[in-house]
C-alpha cells in the first residue's frame, strides 16, 4: 500500500512525538573542564537545539525525504531513527529493521579481506551468520568486486569501498532504509543500479528515509516530503508541494519559481 | 537489565566477528606479527625473575623456582590489565560506527576483552615450556582453574564496562586506567607470595580480586591445593556486583554516547 500517511494510520512504522533534541556544545572534554564548570555551576558547555517539538509519522512502505539546510537537524533526525541517539524530550518510535545507508563501510576494518568485511558489517546491521551465507554470492555480484573478494579492503579504491558497504547494506533485508546523500557515490553506472535498487525496494514496500539539499533527489524519488528549518517542522506533506516551498525561500532559486 | 543481557546474547555472532576485527588488527601492522604475544609476556619474565629472586632473592614456598611462581601470576595479570586498558579505548575508538549505526555497544568492549585471550593463550605456550623446563606438571588441582578464571572474568568485564562508558565523556578515564592499574600490579601478590603480607593488612588483600583469583590459581596448578573457599567466594560476590553494576551503568550511559563523540 502506498498511500500518503496521516496520523490515523494504526501502524507507523516510524512516529515522532514533540521531539526535541539539545546537545551541549563542549570546549573541552577533561576533568578539570568538568570539575571547573561544577564549582562554578555554570552549565557545561553552551547548549543546542537540533530539533525542536517536532512530529510526524511515516506509514509502512512510505518514501519520505527529508530537506533543509545545513544544521537544520536532518541528520539528526536520521540518527534518532537510526537508534544511535536518544531523544531529549518527547518520543521516537520505529517499528523495524533499520539498515542506514550512511557513510557506507564505516564498520570496515581496513586489514580485512572484502570478505571477512560482508561479515563483521553484515552482523553490525543485525543479519545472523546464515542470512550473510545466504546472501554473499548476491552482495559480491551487486558491488561488481568477484575479482578483489579476497584482498584487504585497504587497497580497495574509494568506490571498490563504497560499493561494497552499500551492497551490504541493501542485502540486510532492511525494512526501514535511511539513505543520506549517499545516491550519489560510484560511477554513472553503479549509480543508476542504486537508484533501480531503491525503486525495487519502494516496490517491495519498504519504508524509506532520504536526507538531501538536493530537490530533484526528493522529488523524484519520494511520495512525501518534510522541510526542517532550524530545527523545527517548516512543512510535511506531498514531495513536490514542499520541495517548492523550501525553494522559494532559498535566494538563488526565487526568480526561477 | 535482564532484557539487555538477552539481546547481548543474541548478538554473539556480532561479539565473534568484533573480536576477529580486533585480533586481525593489533598486530597486523608490525614486523613479529603475532610474536609480540610472547616478547612481553617472556621479557617482563625474565627481568622480574633476576630483580626479585636474583637480587632481592624472594623465595616461594616448596622450594618452587621463582620464575615459575611468577609466571602463574604474571600471565592472568598481563591479561587483566592489557584487556582492562584496551577494553577502556573501545567505545572511543569505535566513534565512527557508534555515531551511526545501533547495536549493543557493550559488545566493544567485550571483544576487546576477548582479544586478550589469545594472548593469555601464548602466555599458556610459554607457562608450557618453562613447566617442561623445570620437569614439573600442573598438579590435579588444576581443574579449578576453568571456574576460577570464569569468575575473574566476570569480574574484569564488569570493571570495564562502566570504564569504557566513562572515557568516551572524560579522556582523562584512560589515564587513570594506567595509573591505577601500576598501583595495583605492587598490590596484587604477582612478583611475592601472599603470605607474606603482614595479618593486619590481609583484609586489602582478601577485597582485591586479583590477588584471591591469582593466589587461587597457584594453589591449585604449583601446590595442588583447594582453593581458600572462604576467600573465593568472597571473590564470586565482588565479581558478580561488580558485573551487574558495571553493566547497569553501561547500559545507563548508552545512550548518551553518540552524542559525547
Amino acid at each position: 500500500m502506498q498511500t500518503a500517511s496521516n496520523p490515523l494510520d494504526p501502524e507507523p512504522e516510524i512516529e515522532f512525538r514533540d521531539v526535541t533534541k539539545r546537545f551541549f556544545l563542549k570546549d573541552g572534554r577533561t576533568l578539570r573542564e568538568f570539575a571547573t564548570a561544577i564549582i562554578s555551576r555554570k552549565p557545561w558547555g553552551d547548549e543546542f537545539r537540533a530539533l525542536t517539538d517536532v512530529s510526524f509519522t511515516v506509514a509502512r512502505g512510505e518514501t519520505l525525504g527529508i530537506i533543509g539546510r545545513n544544521g537544520s537537524g536532518k541528520s539528526t533526525a536520521l540518527k534518532l531513527i537510526a537508534g544511535v541517539t536518544a531523544p531529549s524530550e518527547g518520543q521516537v518510535f520505529v517499528g523495524g529493521r533499520v539498515s542506514p545507508l550512511i557513510e557506507l563501510g564505516a564498520g570496515f576494518h581496513p586489514d580485512l579481506t572484502g570478505r571477512e568485511n560482508v561479515h563483521l558489517n553484515g552482523s553490525i546491521l543485525g543479519m545472523s551468520e546464515r542470512e550473510i551465507n545466504e546472501q554473499f554470492p548476491a552482495i559480491v555480484e551487486f558491488a561488481e568486486l568477484q575479482e578483489f573478494i579476497d584482498m584487504p579492503v585497504k587497497r580497495y579504491s574509494s568506490g571498490m569501498y563504497v560499493r561494497l558497504g552499500f551492497a551490504v547494506a541493501v542485502h540486510s533485508n532492511p525494512e526501514v532504509l535511511l539513505v543520506d546523500e549517499v545516491l550519489s557515490v560510484g560511477d554513472a553506472f553503479f549509480q543508476e543500479k542504486c537508484h533501480e535498487r531503491m525503486h525495487e525496494f519502494k516496490q517491495r514496500g519498504i519504508t524509506i528515509v532520504v536526507v538531501s539539499h538536493s530537490a530533484e533527489t526528493i522529488t523524484s524519488f519520494c511520495d512525501r516530503a518534510i522541510w526542517l528549518d532550524h530545527g523545527r517542522l517548516a512543512a510535511d506533506g506531498p514531495a513536490k508541494r514542499v520541495v517548492a516551498e523550501y525553494m522559494a525561500t532559498v535566494p538563488h532559486y526565487m526568480e526561477a519559481v | 537489565m535482564a532484557a539487555n543481557l538477552l539481546g547481548f546474547w543474541r548478538r554473539r555472532d556480532l561479539l565473534w566477528h568484533m573480536t576477529i576485527r580486533h585480533l586481525r588488527g593489533q598486530y597486523k601492522q608490525s614486523v613479529l606479527g603475532y610474536a609480540w604475544a610472547f616478547v612481553n609476556p617472556l621479557s617482563q619474565m625474565i627481568i622480574l625473575s633476576f630483580v626479585f629472586s636474583t637480587i632481592l632473592r624472594v623465595q616461594p614456598a616448596g622450594d618452587l623456582p621463582y620464575p615459575l611462581f611468577l609466571f602463574v601470576g604474571l600471565i592472568p595479570w598481563l591479561f587483566f590489565s592489557n584487556a582492562l586498558s584496551s577494553g577502556t579505548d573501545s567505545v572511543v575508538n569505535a566513534s565512527t560506527l557508534v555515531t551511526k549505526v545501533y547495536f549493543p555497544r557493550e559488545v566493544l568492549p567485550t571483544a576487546a576483552v576477548f582479544t586478550k585471550l589469545v594472548d593469555l593463550f601464548f602466555g599458556l605456550v610459554i607457562l608450557g615450556a618453562l613447566m617442561a623446563y623445570y620437569g614439573r606438571l600442573p598438579e590435579a588441582t588444576s581443574y579449578w582453574l576453568p571456574l576460577l578464571f570464569g569468575i575473574h572474568l566476570i569480574f574484569l568485564l564488569g570493571l570495564t564496562y562502566p570504564l569504557a562508558a566513562l572515557n568516551l565523556y572524560f579522556h582523562d578515564v584512560r589515564f587513570l586506567v594506567g595509573v591505577a592499574l601500576t598501583l595495583w600490579f605492587y598490590l596484587t601478590p604477582v612478583i611475592y607470595p601472599v603470605d607474606i603480607v603482614p595479618d593486619k593488612y590481609e583484609i586489602l588483600f582478601d577485597l582485591n580480586p586479583n590477588a584471591v583469583f591469582i593466589d587461587a590459581y597457584r594453589r591449585t596448578m604449583l601446590y595442588g591445593e583447594d582453593p581458600d573457599v572462604e576467600k573465593v567466594l568472597l571473590g564470586v560476590v565482588i565479581a558478580v556486583v561488580t558485573f551487574l553494576g558495571g553493566y547497569y551503568l553501561f547500559k545507563k550511559m548508552e545512550k548518551g554516547f553518540a552524542d559525547s563523540i
